[in-house]
């Protein structure tokens, strides 16, 4: 009961957050030129979403997304692992990976547009580029993590490698990789905008671009709510669930405790 | 309390072993590129070409009157964005509520793209460098929070108790229990808003010019100059990675001394 | 306190053999010098010793886990530690920290080590069934580990071991971490299981009484660097009484002998009376 009555409190004062903000806009709207009133735009809502071209536009966005971000998973994992062998090949690339942590992602897409100018490879080049470093970085603590213990328990019992990696090594860096998935998924939406802004004409970022270029700032202000509402979706109706039901046989340290002593 | 540190010899092997690794990693991306001149034929500029234009830009002082422009900018959205996200983000790592209040606030906040907060920005505040300024404070406060409640939120439990049992008084609360658990989150916090400003300034200048090297090497891309892009890029992202090296990492070792 | 005669060797009484072992953590510190040890088929044997003393590196050269740097560990006179083929005997091991994998079930623990002790398929699952029920935790198949108690984890830890069939069944000190009434029900039905199994045991444990309580014969080691000091054959019946007076006399007789040894002659209280 008194959980409910505290989460309760704590919606409200998230809404009142919320709130506040509109609050904001709405003050912002009366007081300056450009910026459109809400009911404006909100009355806009369901012309802009029955729009066939937009969905167009939004798939080109989350394809390249997702592409970009598959293969910086993979090219992140790869140099963790090469990482955490060390050597003369883990050390080199871990100098490129931490080269590659300071790129700005504006010069980065300066770079692609005139390197592979206007084309679908710049942006998973620049998307691709500027993410996989981090993942890198948080896959080389798990790897580097990896518990002893159950190496050794997994060696007693005579594991394949096969096995092993299937059953101890690949679970241990489950929930790493969540939490790199879940740091560079956000990341990637946001420098896809700026790549689409610089080297295409598809996108979301391309029809912000446009849509302010050209002083139609309803439209703009569509866009962004478009964008934020697939990105905050996307990350909490379908990576945090995933990421619950995964790591379902996790247990707060203090459960754990509690559970001792008992037979 | 001292700090020992071990006494490593010029020629020593793990200082061996770092050059090797150094000069592989330089050879190889130097003939990656050269390749990649070679093979789109001269499109890419050529690593001779890259070198001449970095020593001219290097020899102009044009070059360093843009980077101090530039730094400017980087220092006062990094001191703006640091203090207010510091502040926000213990004030809601102590309160349940104040977290709850603000919580959609900042999560909005990290889903903005950059380009987003400078541009509405501009619109709404005109096109003067504060506008600028401004939205790269906006866009860095949500990540300073984030790690800042994070440092905060994982503060022992415990010792909150033990201050309150001897009434230590919020003051001596904040700065001897609080502070020094979250001493390396603040740090952290620190490290990364200078990290992402100065590379949300080439965004910002690059959209608004005309001065500051982003707008330079924004400059150079139109007007096809890749050589210079590359340069100046190359410049900029040396002097300010040196700094980060010479500010933050003794930063570090004092706050880690502090610390015990 | 070696008495012959009276004891019963189950099968080949060398079935395990260690000779002349030598392990080192690193050039300055030895932490077995020169240890010999004969375990029978079937026969359930405790290596005592004080903490520190090197008992878990034995178990972990038993294991194939660790590789000595003099001497020789067979088992069914198959040496230990070669490469991982059909040869180098199967070993159980519990360990002190139960090392479950947490992210799978009870069951599917079991079965992940089962497939790779070679059990044909078909078997698998009967196994399962069976040595869970042994433990008494059949009802946990597919509970999550950390969703269980200290001991249950153990037991499960125990079947494991239990279930591959093994030729030998390391334990390392595997109650110390549970509370006492946890430990004493785990000690019991340890002991009934090993009657009922004839499973060849390793017991290792700083505990002198419980050593007492569940072993045919007791390697007594001396401080780190290890050797035997002496070897104790148990002339109780089973079932034997946690409590019982024979128990605690025979405790009393080993506390006089290694107080020195192990490096408590001051001291008045015996080192491992709980409290």
């Amino acid at each position: 009961m008194e959980r409910r009555r505290s989460r309760r409190l704590d919606l409200a004062l998230g809404g009142l957050g919320l709130a506040s903000l509109l609050l904001l806009y709405w003050v912002g709207s009366r007081t300056t030129t450009f910026v459109p009133p809400i009911g404006e735009v909100v009355s806009q809502i369901p012309a802009f979403l029955t729009e066939e071209e937009i969905w167009v536009d939004v798939v080109a966005t989350v394809r390249r997304v997702f592409g970009a971000l598959a293969i910086a998973m993979g090219v992140g994992f790869l140099a963790a692992y090469v990482m955490s062998r060390g050597g003369l090949w883990g050390r080199v690339i871990d100098r490129y990976v931490s080269i590659m942590l300071g790129i700005p992602s504006t010069i980065a897409a300066l770079l692609a547009l005139f390197i592979f100018k206007r084309s679908e490879v710049g942006v998973y080049f620049v998307v691709a580029i500027i993410t996989f470093p981090f993942v890198a970085l948080t896959l080389l603590q798990g790897l580097r993590a990896a518990d002893r213990r159950l190496d050794e328990m997994s060696e007693v019992y005579r594991l394949s490698t096969v096995a092993h990696a299937r059953h101890v090594a690949g679970p241990h860096l489950v929930p790493y990789t969540f939490a790199a998935l879940r740091n560079e998924y956000a990341h990637a939406w946001k420098v896809v905008v700026l790549a689409e802004l610089f080297a295409v004409n598809t996108g979301m970022g391309a029809r912000f671009a446009r849509a302010f270029d050209r002083f139609l700032l309803v439209d703009a202000m569509l866009w962004l709510l478009l964008f934020m509402l697939i990105l905050l979706g996307t990350e909490y109706l379908l990576l945090l669930p995933a990421e619950r039901r995964i790591l379902r046989w996790r247990v707060s340290a203090r459960e754990a405790a509690a559970g001792e002593g008992a037979a | 309390m001292e700090v020992r540190t071990a006494r490593v010899p010029l020629l020593g092997p793990d200082r061996l072993r770092r050059v090797q690794a150094f000069v592989v990693a330089a050879l190889l991306a130097l003939a990656m590129w050269q390749l990649a001149t070679f093979i789109s034929d001269g499109w890419v500029p050529s690593l001779a070409e890259i070198g001449t234009a970095f020593a001219e830009d290097v020899t102009t002082p044009l070059t360093y009157q843009e980077i101090w422009i530039t730094f400017r900018r980087i220092l006062i959205a990094f001191a703006g964005a640091t203090t207010v996200g510091i502040a926000l983000g213990a004030a809601m790592g102590l309160s349940r509520r104040v977290t709850a209040f603000f919580r959609p606030i900042v999560v909005l906040g990290l889903a903005v793209p950059d380009p987003v907060y400078i541009i509405v920005a501009i619109l709404v505040l005109g096109t003067e460098e504060s506008s600028g300024l401004i939205a790269m404070i906006l866009a860095l406060i949500p990540f300073v929070v984030n790690i800042v409640v994070g440092g905060v939120r994982s503060r022992d439990r415990g010792l909150d108790e033990m201050s309150a049992v001897y009434r230590l008084g919020r003051r001596r609360y904040l700065t001897d229990v609080v502070a020094r658990q979250v001493a390396p989150a603040l740090l952290a916090a620190t490290r990364t808003c200078f990290a992402f400003s100065w590379k949300l300034v080439v965004l910002v200048e690059a959209l608004t010019q005309p001065r500051g090297i982003g707008a330079q090497i924004y400059f150079a891309f139109r007007l096809l100059r890749p050589d210079h892009m590359i340069s100046l890029a190359l410049i900029f992202i040396l002097v300010l990675r040196a700094v980060e090296a010479l500010v933050f990492t003794p930063l570090e070792r004092r706050v880690l001394a502090w610390m015990r | 306190m070696m008495r012959e005669g009276t004891v019963t060797p189950v099968g080949t009484h060398d079935y395990i053999r260690v000779e002349g072992l030598r392990v080192s953590y690193d050039r300055e510190n030895t932490a077995i010098e020169d240890l010999d040890m004969v375990v029978g088929k079937g026969e359930f044997v405790a290596v005592l010793g004080p903490s520190g003393c090197g008992k878990s590196t034995l178990l972990h050269v038993m294991a194939g886990l660790l590789r000595p740097e003099a001497g020789r560990v067979d088992i069914g006179g198959r040496p230990v530690g070669g490469p991982a083929d059909g040869e180098a005997p199967r070993i159980g091991y519990v360990f002190q920290d139960h090392r479950l994998l947490p992210w799978r079930t009870v069951g599917q623990n079991l079965r992940t080590v089962l497939r790779s002790a070679g059990v044909p398929a078909e078997q698998i699952e009967e196994r399962i069934d069976r040595y869970l029920g042994m433990l008494h935790i059949e009802r946990f198949r597919n509970t999550w580990p950390m969703r269980l108690s200290g001991g249950q984890r153990q037991r499960v830890s125990i079947a494991r071991a239990l279930a591959i069939h093994p030729a030998v069944v390391l334990m390392d000190e595997p109650f110390s971490t549970l509370d006492e009434v946890t430990a004493r029900l785990m000690r019991q039905q340890l002991a009934q299981l090993w009657e009922e199994s004839s499973q060849t045991i390793v017991f290792v444990t700083h505990s002198i009484r419980e050593a007492l309580f569940l072993a045919d014969r007791i390697y007594i080691l001396t401080r780190g660097p290890a050797r035997v000091f002496d070897v104790v054959t148990v002339m109780l019946d089973r079932p034997r009484g946690y409590e019982d007076l024979r128990l605690t006399e025979l405790e009393g007789q080993i506390v006089d002998r290694v107080m020195e040894v192990w490096g408590y002659g001051a001291v008045d209280a015996a080192p491992d009376r709980e409290g």
